[in-house]
C-alpha cells in the first residue's frame, strides 16, 4: 500500500509529500554523527522510518515537526544520543 | 593603567568574549554535519581547524579596526566622556545579556536575528570545504557582534594607550583568548568526544554561562571605570 502524506514545512516553504529515503538519511547522519557504526546507523534508521510509517498512516497531514518529534522519540529508544542531536538540530543556534 | 594592567584586562574582555556562544554552536553543528556525512576524520578537522581561522581572522580585524577609528577620532589620550560611555555599554550589554540571550527555549537558541541564525544553519550543512569553513568562521563574528562589541571597544581604547609594540601584543593576546572555548571544542572533537555530550554540556549550563558573561562585563565595566575616571578625578583634587 502507498503512503500518501503532505508534510506542511515550517516557514513560507511548500508541503511536500513524505519520503521515507529523506527520513531515512537524516537518522542514519544523526547516528553517525554522535560516532555510531554505519550498520547499527542503517539498521536504526531502518527501525524509526518504520515505526514513524505506522503512526503517518491515521494521518493524512502532519507538520515537519511532528515528523522529527515522532522520530526521536522512536530514535531515543535505539540511541538516546543520537536522538538527542537529532532533536537539537533546529534548536542549537 | 600601566601595560600589565592593560594587558590583563584585554584579556579578562577576551575571557568574556570567549563565553559568547554563537561561534561554538556553528562549530558544533557544522561538525556535526560533516561526521554525518561520512566525511574522514582528518577531514573534519580540517574543516573546524578552517572555521576557527575564520573566527580569529575577524575578532583581530574587527578589534583592529575599532582601534584604528578609535585612534583616529580621538587620538591615544580618549577623553574621559567616551571612557565613561564605554563603561555605560559594558553594563548595557550585560544587562542585555542577562535578560536576552538565551529566550526561554529548548536548546541553546541565541537571541541573535532568526534570518541570520537560519542563514548559519544552512551554510553549517552546505560546508564541504575549508575555504568555506572559514567563511562561516568569518560570518559567525559579525552574526554576534551586538554583544562581542562591548568587549571588543573596551579592549581597543586600552591597546590604543599602548606602544605600538604592545599594541600588537595586546591584539595578539585578545585573539588567543577569545578563541579558547572554540579550541577545546576542537580538542574535544579531535579526541572522539561526540557532539551530543559537547551540546548536552552547553545544554545544562547555558544559564551559568550567560550569567558569568554579564557578571563579567559588569566587573570590567567597574575596574575601568574605576581606573581611568575615579582615579584621574581623585588626581584632579
Amino acid at each position: 500500500m502507498t503512503l500518501v502524506v503532505d508534510i506542511v514545512k515550517h516557514g513560507k516553504r511548500p508541503s511536500e509529500s513524505f519520503s521515507r529515503e529523506k527520513l531515512h538519511a537524516s537518522i542514519v547522519a544523526a547516528c553517525l554523527s554522535v560516532r555510531a557504526p554505519e550498520g547499527q546507523a542503517e539498521a536504526t534508521a531502518h527501525a524509526v522510518c518504520d515505526a514513524v510509517i505506522v503512526w503517518l498512516r491515521q494521518r493524512p497531514e502532519v507538520t515537519s515537526t511532528d515528523i522529527r518529534t515522532i522520530a526521536a522519540r522512536y530514535l531515543k529508544s535505539h540511541h538516546p544520543d543520537a536522538a538527542y542531536l537529532y532533536e537539537q538540530q533546529h534548536s542549537t543556534i | 593603567m600601566d601595560i600589565s594592567t592593560s594587558l590583563a584586562a584585554v584579556a579578562f574582555a577576551a575571557l568574556i568574549h570567549a563565553s559568547f556562544q554563537l561561534s561554538v554552536s556553528v562549530l558544533t553543528l557544522m561538525s556535526g554535519h560533516a561526521i554525518g556525512a561520512k566525511r574522514t576524520q582528518a577531514k573534519v578537522m580540517r574543516l573546524t581547524t578552517g572555521f576557527i581561522f575564520g573566527v580569529a581572522v575577524m575578532t583581530m580585524l574587527v578589534l583592529s579596526f575599532v582601534a584604528l577609528v578609535l585612534l583616529h577620532v580621538f587620538g591615544a589620550d580618549t577623553p574621559k566622556i567616551v571612557w565613561a560611555a564605554g563603561c555605560g555599554l559594558l553594563v548595557g550589554v550585560a544587562v542585555a545579556i542577562w535578560a536576552f540571550y538565551y529566550p526561554h527555549k529548548k536548546g541553546t537558541i541565541l537571541w541573535i536575528p532568526r534570518a541570520v541564525a537560519d542563514y548559519l544553519t544552512k551554510r553549517t550543512k552546505a560546508t564541504k570545504d575549508s575555504a568555506e569553513a572559514f567563511g562561516l568562521g568569518l560570518s559567525s563574528v559579525l552574526a554576534e557582534l551586538l554583544f562581542l562589541i562591548a568587549p571588543i571597544v573596551i579592549s581597543a581604547m586600552i591597546l590604543i594607550q599602548l606602544p605600538p609594540l604592545w599594541q600588537l601584543a595586546g591584539i595578539g593576546i585578545y585573539t588567543v583568548i577569545s578563541l579558547l572555548s572554540l579550541i577545546i571544542v576542537w580538542v574535544l572533537i579531535g579526541s572522539g568526544h561526540t557532539l551530543a555530550g559537547i551540546q548536552k554540556w552547553r545544554e545544562e549550563n547555558k544559564r551559568f554561562l550567560q550569567f558569568a558573561a554579564g557578571l563579567g562585563l559588569v566587573v570590567l565595566g567597574f575596574y575601568v571605570y574605576v581606573g581611568e575616571i575615579m582615579n584621574v578625578t581623585a588626581g584632579g583634587i
